[in-house]
């Protein structure tokens, strides 16, 4: 009753103020809110927002309606580990590479946003590689293709960094091969996963100090005292925003063992990790990581494509939840966007593996990832206010018979798969027209090979 | 036909006289079509250079006493040509760097007898740092380029040395001087920064690598230029900074030259100019026809690679390219005019082109898909000389500026003209006898044959 | 994991020796060589299928009951192509035995390096896959050898040997450019372009003619009895392939490579079956007409080229399956040849008919490798590799909750389920 007050509200003050064309209404579709259960209903959509969800909606005319008459509706799918969209992921000449930022090389004209999108993801968290036990800033990304670099950024994010553990990091300080006696290899440390955890902690001591720099600066200049500023650092910089709480830390990891050991170095230099990604084995630790506060992105099922993958079960993610950890899947996608297509049905499989209930899998690709990404007061699930991010399936979404048939991001229509099969004989017509260009240009610019025998 | 090609013979003939000792400080060009490029055409007109610059130009000049004159009729001035980003003078220069920079970018191997420096760890490492080198150091009367070049009309090229992630300085020079030092009309126009490089190894090594290296590099310039001005004002407390050449380098840097092949890298290249503070210009832009709208907005100068791409022969003939390759392939042509729609100042550079006469070309194929001659020209005169600060003195045939000049028997952009001599500080100098280039891969020589071709079929 | 109980009917005592004897009833059958069954009762003596129906005469005398009731019974499912057993950790040269070296190896057979005790063998089929094409080779070879059938259950490679040689693996030599993959260490068409790219696809086809010719040399030669004859253990292996009666599996992926394979098999009169094959283009009529059935890799993949839809990868089975082609699905690998199912379902929603879909991963390979007679549906006389499920098996969400290879009744429990529970139980 109080939803339908406001449901009327709301409409009428779209109405008065003329707005009643930017508004989206989709209608009669089984809502799956992920926070507040699933209804059949209608979702208001205005300004880019949620405006209104609910079983009953006052729609104001003029409004553009969907009819989702059978359809399913979720949030957009938020996927917390991916390479797309970048011309870079690794930094991978040293190991803190803090400096560096995939941001900086957005490739806003990748197909992979758009194949993303097609599979329902609309917030990607791009990630920088593993190659670096402290690898580079991330970049958090809206899948609004045809938008430039700048206005593909999820602007309201905190910003973040990669970390690595394990395997990755180690592998440039490890020989491989045989070695002739007394050859130089170009080795990088560190090479074991002792080594690992010693530049962290060395490089969140080098922090501290540089903190500590710029500190006593501060103190002399506020004193009046002439003094030269400290230089500035890249690579520190982001660390001393990690031990302010102001970047978040997203750390590739596998085994138990590295998982504990980052906890602890973080508890040493009194900072929290956002996420611990992959985190294969994070259900031996699921108490650990639990009592951290530290969420858990990882996959469905993959396993044993390295040693440190060997002891990887698909009841990761449902052990871990059972256990008080926030949890949530990715993709780990780079360049193709493969995966990020069909979370839905790696969200699915929870079903199986672990017995999880539709909610708790749904939430795990979209409003615990927000939880993780500290972006879940604007997305991740259908709620009036946030941002009306929106995924329309034709059949239950966790079902892999189904496929995504619209895509919204803030409101705006960014895929309609009946646009795309529409476009498509027109984009082959192109293609022809093109080539078939080329062939008289080159034709014509071709140099006059008659020549007098 | 036939008159047409005796007299320029005669022409040609005239022109082979040996150059004497003591070049003629006095010349007019008589009764030739001039281009000034900054004003109208003069139809029958008069040049007069003196002493390297231009004495006077006009439709009724009188000829100064003791001019050496040449006979313009039938033939066409043009301010001589600039090639607006190219390593001409620079005799090791040649292979350049990445034209478009961004995915394409190419590793450039350092110089001979570089020795292969150390891995770099991190920024304090200045890697692949060349910022205290200028090109106007390097450039040399000797590079075997030069003749080409001027045998293509040009006459002055904004140069730059290539090897590593800062370049180094280009200078703007002119393509022939007594020694080098003559040739150097201004020594220090911008700082080149790729988006490849090479010459070290180590950190960056990925492209979002560089971009925070750029970054670095700036701010320690900063800090460098704080700390020195701190010093010398309180010597005694604050502590003696390190001589840095680098450091040194950057802040000379009064523009930074970055590679931007379409909208994307445009973006990048702007955002890190404006971070570092510095007023950037574009090279490579060989989507420039998507990059008009932002360019002009920005007001930010373009040079752009003419080079055209063309389809990989080497590929496999079934393997249909993207729609976005055959588009690029279609479209970039169309850049030229597609920046003068928008107001965008833009010169052309010989990047990746081997025959300077291609540079030429190209931009006829631009003219044929409706960029007007005049645009052409001036991109090819007057803009790269104001691109790079030179404005006043280059790019246009008017009284006070330097007397490089372009002398030909016809419409520069039409295949069958020849360039009959170029005038360099007022020097003349003649094109080199063409010679039917090397037949590659046993294909029938191609492009600058024409016109021998046309003979044989007449 | 609810596990299943026996119901022992009457007296309550298993006999002996007759664990592959039961009535499975109460179920919902799907047989796949025809519409199911609801409320059906199967029949199994001897580890065979004796009956399936709604009205099933239970046989005079004791017999063991397993209780169907909610549950669905579908027939094993088949993976065309992994190297399951060959290859433990991907990434770990040491645990994998795929890709022996040289050009031409038909002598070798994959199962008789099978790794029993492979953890992946338990993980698979507790997804409903009780059978495997065993994959011998990958890289860069040409005939990489024979693919073994077998079960995903038994104590020795011997025990779960199904065929032995059920098909010869080769692949058909690519164009591939800039010195990558393709002819591996002689393959180095570096940067030499399509020119040089086709001199080593020339060269290798070239190998390959060669190799077949000198087959079919030794074939003749031994018909004839030549006296002298030198037994040559790779030559005497292609006696059935040139005889036609052993398949031979040809990676190929494009329509160009697919015509020259096909054109050079229907001269050497083979028999064959084409693999991972991603854009047949105008051969897909050909391959239709021909009878030469697909085995598709996984629909999980990236759009072959940039301008491809983004569901081009989920479309193909569809239009290949509606073009009259047989098509199966083939893991190709280990990591996840668990969702073999889910590989065919996700070409449902993209124009594959569910029937066939269910097809492509039971019946229609059981035809394709010549076991139809025996496996591949739930019919009378078939062995009974059945599995007992909760809903539709090439549903995500789905559980197998009973296997039964050849009659017997199979664990489903594996280091998943065994690292699952223990780590549950942490306290």
């Amino acid at each position: 009753m109080r939803i339908l007050t406001i449901g009327a509200l709301s409409a009428t003050l779209c109405l008065t103020a003329g707005f009643a064309q930017d508004v989206t209404v989709i209608q009669n579709a089984t809502i799956h809110t992920v926070t507040k259960g699933t209804m059949k209903g209608s979702i208001v959509i205005r300004d880019g927002k949620i405006a209104e969800v609910g079983e009953k909606v006052m729609t104001p005319s003029g409004a553009r309606v969907i009819d989702a008459a059978g359809k399913h509706v979720i949030p957009g799918i938020i996927d917390c580990h991916t390479h797309i969209a970048v011309d870079a992921i690794n930094e991978g000449s040293v190991s803190v590479s803090s400096m560096v930022g995939v941001g900086d090389v957005v490739n806003s004209e990748g197909k992979d946003i758009y194949r993303a999108l097609a599979g329902g993801v609309t917030t990607a968290n791009v990630l920088h590689g593993s190659a670096n036990a402290i690898g580079g800033k991330n970049v958090l990304l809206k899948m609004r293709w045809g938008k430039d670099a700048d206005a593909l950024v999820f602007q309201e994010a905190m910003p973040s960094i990669k970390f690595a553990l394990g395997e990755n990091p180690k592998r440039a300080g490890q020989a491989t091969g045989f070695q002739a006696p007394g050859a130089q290899q170009n080795l990088r440390y560190p090479g074991t996963r002792m080594g690992v955890e010693d530049v962290i902690r060395e490089a969140f001591l080098h922090a501290q100090e540089y903190q500590k720099e710029w500190k006593a600066y501060e103190a002399k200049k506020s004193k009046g005292e002439a003094a030269l500023p400290p230089r500035r650092d890249l690579q520190m910089e982001p660390l001393v925003e990690v031990l302010e709480g102001k970047r978040l830390v997203h750390a590739h990891c596998y085994r138990a063992d590295e998982i504990l050991m980052l906890l602890r170095v973080a508890d040493e230099f009194h900072f929290k990790i956002a996420t611990l990604q992959h985190v294969l084995e994070g259900y031996k630790l699921a108490k650990e990581i639990a009592a951290a506060g530290v969420g858990a992105s990882t996959f469905s099922d993959w396993w044993s494509y390295k040693v440190e993958a060997y002891d990887a079960i698909p009841y990761n993610a449902a052990i871990m939840h059972k256990k008080g950890v926030l949890v949530s899947l990715n993709s780990d996608d780079a360049g193709g966007a493969e995966l990020m297509r069909r979370l839905n049905t790696e969200a699915g499989k929870m079903a199986k593996y672990g017995g999880l209930t539709e909610d708790e899998a749904l939430a795990m690709i979209t409003i615990n990832p927000a939880k993780q990404l500290r972006i879940d007061q604007y997305v991740g699930s259908i709620e009036t206010g946030k941002q009306a991010d929106l995924v329309i399936y034709d059949k239950d979404p966790l079902s892999i018979y189904s496929k995504v048939e619209k895509v919204f991001i803030d409101g705006t229509q960014y895929f309609d798969r009946e646009k795309d099969l529409e476009e498509r004989p027109r984009q082959d017509a192109r293609k022809k027209g093109l080539l078939e260009k080329e062939k008289e240009t080159e034709k014509r610019n071709a140099p006059q090979s008659r020549r007098p025998s | 036909m036939l008159l047409k090609s005796l007299s320029l013979f005669l022409l040609a003939g005239a022109a082979f006289l040996p150059l004497q000792a003591e070049p003629p400080s006095l010349i007019a060009i008589q009764d030739a079509r001039i281009i000034t490029v900054s004003g109208a055409v003069l139809e029958k007109g008069t040049v007069v250079l003196r002493d390297g610059i231009i004495a006077d130009v006009g439709a009724a000049i009188i000829i100064p006493k003791g001019a050496w004159v040449v006979d313009g009729k039938g033939l066409t001035v043009y301010p001589g040509l600039i090639d607006g980003f190219s390593t001409w003078g620079i005799p090791d220069g040649a292979p350049v760097a990445a034209p478009t920079g961004g995915r394409a970018a190419v590793a450039v191997p350092a110089p001979a007898g570089t020795p292969a420096p150390a891995r770099s760890q991190g920024p304090a490492d200045r890697p692949g740092t060349n910022s205290w080198v200028t090109a106007a150091d390097l450039v040399k009367t000797s590079d075997r380029r030069l003749d080409a070049a001027r045998g293509a009309g040009f006459t002055s090229a904004a140069t730059f040395p290539r090897p590593g992630l800062v370049g180094g300085h280009g200078a703007l020079v002119n393509l022939a001087g007594e020694n080098a030092g003559r040739m150097v009309v201004e020594p220090g126009i911008g700082l080149l920064l790729s988006m490849g490089g090479g010459g070290y190894t180590g950190y960056p090594s990925s492209l979002m690598g560089m971009f925070s290296y750029y970054r670095q590099l700036w701010i320690d310039a900063e800090h460098y230029k704080l700390n020195k001005e701190m010093y010398a004002q309180s010597p005694a407390t604050i502590e003696r900074p390190g001589y840095d050449r680098a450091l040194e380098g950057v802040l000379a840097a009064k523009k930074v030259f970055l590679p931007a092949a379409g909208p994307m890298q445009l973006e990048r290249a702007l955002k890190l100019a404006a971070e570092l503070k510095a007023t950037p210009v574009i090279y490579g832009a060989v989507e420039g026809y998507r990059m008009a709208a932002v360019l002009k907005k920005t007001a930010t100068p373009v040079i752009l690679n003419v080079k055209w791409p063309v389809k990989d022969r080497e590929a496999d003939p079934e393997r249909i390219d993207s729609i976005r390759t055959l588009e690029l392939r279609d479209k970039a042509p169309e850049s030229p005019a597609a920046l003068v729609a928008a107001g965008v100042k833009f010169a052309v550079s010989s990047d990746g082109i081997d025959n300077p006469k291609d540079v030429i070309k190209a931009l006829k194929r631009s003219i044929d898909l409706g960029l007007k001659k005049e645009d052409a020209l001036r991109a090819l005169t007057l803009s790269a000389a104001e691109i790079h600060g030179v404005g006043a003195r280059l790019g246009s045939i008017d009284k006070g500026k330097i007397a490089n000049l372009v002398v030909t028997n016809g419409d520069l952009f039409d295949d069958k003209t020849k360039v009959q001599m170029v005038f360099i500080d007022g020097v003349k100098y003649l094109p080199p006898p063409e010679t039917p280039p090397a037949p590659r891969g046993g294909a029938a020589p191609s492009a600058p044959g024409n016109e021998t071709q046309e003979e044989v079929e007449h | 994991m609810k596990r299943f109980a026996w119901i022992v009917l009457a007296a309550g005592t298993l006999m002996a020796g007759q664990d592959n004897t039961f009535l499975l009833r109460n179920a919902t059958v799907y047989p796949v060589s025809g519409p199911k069954i609801e409320n059906a009762t199967i029949l199994v003596v001897g580890g065979k299928i004796v009956e399936v129906g709604a009205k099933v005469t239970p046989p005079k005398g004791k017999i063991k009951i397993v209780e169907g009731k909610g549950l669905q019974v579908y027939p094993g499912m088949i993976d065309s192509g992994s190297p399951i057993g060959l290859s433990e950790i991907s990434s770990v040269r040491e645990t994998n035995d795929v890709g022996e070296l040289g050009d031409f190896n038909p002598q070798l057979r994959s199962i008789i390096a099978v790794n029993p005790e492979s953890e992946h063998i338990p993980v698979v089929r507790a997804n409903g896959i009780t059978s495997v094409m065993v994959l011998p080779g990958s890289g860069n070879g040409l005939v990489y050898g024979q693919i073994s059938l077998m079960h995903l259950s038994g104590w020795t490679w011997e025990e779960m040997e199904i065929r032995r040689g059920a098909a010869l693996q080769m692949r058909w030599p690519t164009y591939t450019m800039g010195g990558r993959g393709g002819g591996g260490g002689r393959g180095g068409a570096a940067g030499g372009g399509m020119a040089e790219a086709k001199r080593v696809h020339d060269q290798q086809v070239k190998l390959i003619q060669e190799f077949f010719e000198q087959a079919r040399a030794y074939q003749l030669a031994k018909a004839a009895g030549t006296p002298g004859l030198k037994p040559d253990l790779k030559l005497e292996a292609m006696i059935p392939v040139l005889e036609g009666k052993l398949p031979v599996m040809i990676t190929v992926a494009r329509e160009r490579e697919i015509k020259e394979a096909v054109e050079w098999a229907v001269k050497e009169k083979l028999k064959i079956v084409l693999a991972g094959v991603r854009r047949p283009g105008k051969m897909t009529e050909e391959l239709a007409k021909r009878k030469i059935p697909v085995i598709l890799g996984s629909t999980f993949e990236v759009p072959l080229e940039e301008d491809d839809p983004y569901d081009e990868v989920f479309s193909l089975p569809g239009e290949l399956q509606k073009a009259g082609v047989k098509i199966a699905f083939a893991s190709f690998g280990v990591q996840f040849a668990r969702n073999l199912p889910y590989q065919a379902a996700q070409a449902v929603p993209f124009g594959l008919p569910y029937d066939e879909a269910l097809k492509s991963v039971t019946l229609n390979a059981a035809e394709i490798w010549g076991v139809a007679d025996q496996y591949g549906s739930i019919e009378k006389g078939k062995w009974a590799d059945l599995i007992v499920t909760d809903g539709d098996p090439l549903e995500v969400k789905t559980s197998v909750r009973m296997m039964f290879v050849k009659g017997e009744p199979v664990d489903l429990e594996s280091k998943h389920t065994r690292l699952y529970k223990k780590y549950m139980a942490r306290p």
